[in-house]
């Protein structure tokens, strides 16, 4: 009896698994990333806005958002326009942290944090098909490009999540 | 006293010689074993020119300001280019261009003259945990009929993983960079910038051809 129930386990976990993977098709023909802009009193290094880029191209390839996920500024064919998507965004907040407030107090005091708002839109139309806030928190000592991986993680999942809801914030 | 100041210059002497000695040791070499051979795996197509025409490729121009251009690594023994990367650049460039019926055959039955600017390739400054390579370059695109020009610029980045062993981080490092490079010819060739180029540029020389109607 007890044999049955983890051959029924098992065949339902990869009955999901299954189906998980058929979501997985790619939304989009294509999706062009941008260079996120910085709003006033951000200061980031330079570097940390190519590294966000290319971490962002490559969450999106990971996720499977489109078949092809182009470069900035890419032409894109006219047939293909309709089922394809620019992501354009802002770094509106960062906040360096203090390395003696988090090592004092603890609890999530001193954290670096970086706040960014994205627009997933349709290339032909222009229509906003959603935004994402993201809001990510690190220990101040890490490199802030360990940061740009968590937010272009955090980034991709949440338009995932968001395209699948079909909602449109 | 001019005793001990002569032995303080000896002993001065002799620790600059020692971290000198000491720093070219750690200085990486070429070998066979630690260079590697970046080019494209296949060309890269690209977007179709309505009319097309025929490009040439007269010069890239190294503007990095690096003083290594070869040495991709320095860490772990170094990880070395085969060829200058103004080369490895030009080469992928043609090579897609030959493949999309692109490439004229010399200068001067070329329609288009473009002269580059490198200014990266190679690793970039990443998290740590993993490689990252940028390709970047601009192109001053140029109708050798009119003498008119515009600027394109590309780039192309990649993210690979981090690597421990000395073989794999060569091998990383490598897929890493002919990724970028892939990436930033596909930039060019298929980018917007290009386009808007070659329509400014190309009906400027085909207006003259209509006027002779």
């Amino acid at each position: 009896m007890r044999k049955w129930m983890v051959v029924l386990v098992v065949a339902l976990a990869l009955l999901a698994a299954s189906a998980q993977a058929k979501d997985e098709t790619p939304k989009f023909k294509t999706v062009e990333a941008r260079h996120f802009q910085s709003s006033e009193g951000v200061e980031l290094s330079p570097a940390f806005g190519d590294y966000f880029y290319a971490e962002l191209r490559n969450e999106l390839s990971k996720a499977k958002m489109a078949t092809e996920v182009i470069g900035e500024g890419e032409a894109v064919e006219d047939a293909d326009a309709a089922k394809s998507a620019v992501i354009t965004g802002t770094i509106t907040e960062y906040k360096k942290g203090s390395v003696v407030k988090s090592a004092l107090i603890g609890f999530g005091a001193g954290m670096r944090s970086l706040k960014m708002d994205a627009d997933l839109v349709r290339r032909s139309d222009k229509q906003n098909l959603c935004v994402i806030h993201v809001h990510v928190k690190v220990q101040p000592r890490w490199d802030e490009k360990v940061m740009a991986k968590f937010a272009a993680k955090q980034m991709v999942n949440e338009m995932k999540k968001a395209l699948k809801e079909g909602k449109s914030s | 006293m001019a005793q001990v100041g002569a032995t303080c210059l000896l002993y001065l002497c002799a620790a600059m010689t020692f971290s000198g000695t000491a720093g070219a040791a750690d200085e990486p070499k070429p070998t066979p074993e630690n260079t590697i051979s970046i080019k494209l795996a296949e060309p890269v197509p690209s977007q179709k020119f309505e009319p097309a025409p025929k490009f040439w490729i007269t010069d890239v121009t190294d503007r990095s300001g690096n003083a290594q251009p070869m040495l991709v690594l320095k860490e772990r023994g170094g990880v070395f280019l085969d060829k200058q990367p103004t080369a490895i650049l030009k080469e992928a460039l043609e090579e897609s261009l030959k493949a999309a019926n692109l490439l004229a055959t010399n200068k001067d039955s070329a329609d288009m003259t473009v002269r580059l600017y490198l200014f990266h390739f190679g690793l970039a400054q990443g998290s740590g945990l993993d490689f990252f390579s940028k390709v970047e370059f601009s192109a001053m695109v140029k109708n050798p009929k009119t003498g008119e020009s515009q600027e394109v610029k590309a780039s192309g980045t990649s993210i690979a993983r981090g690597a421990i062993r000395k073989k794999n981080i060569q091998k990383n490092v490598e897929e890493n960079l002919q990724e970028a490079l892939k990436d930033s010819t596909r930039n060019f060739l298929r980018g917007a910038q290009l386009k808007e180029a070659v329509n400014t540029l190309w009906k400027g020389s085909a207006a003259p051809a209509g006027n002779n109607k």
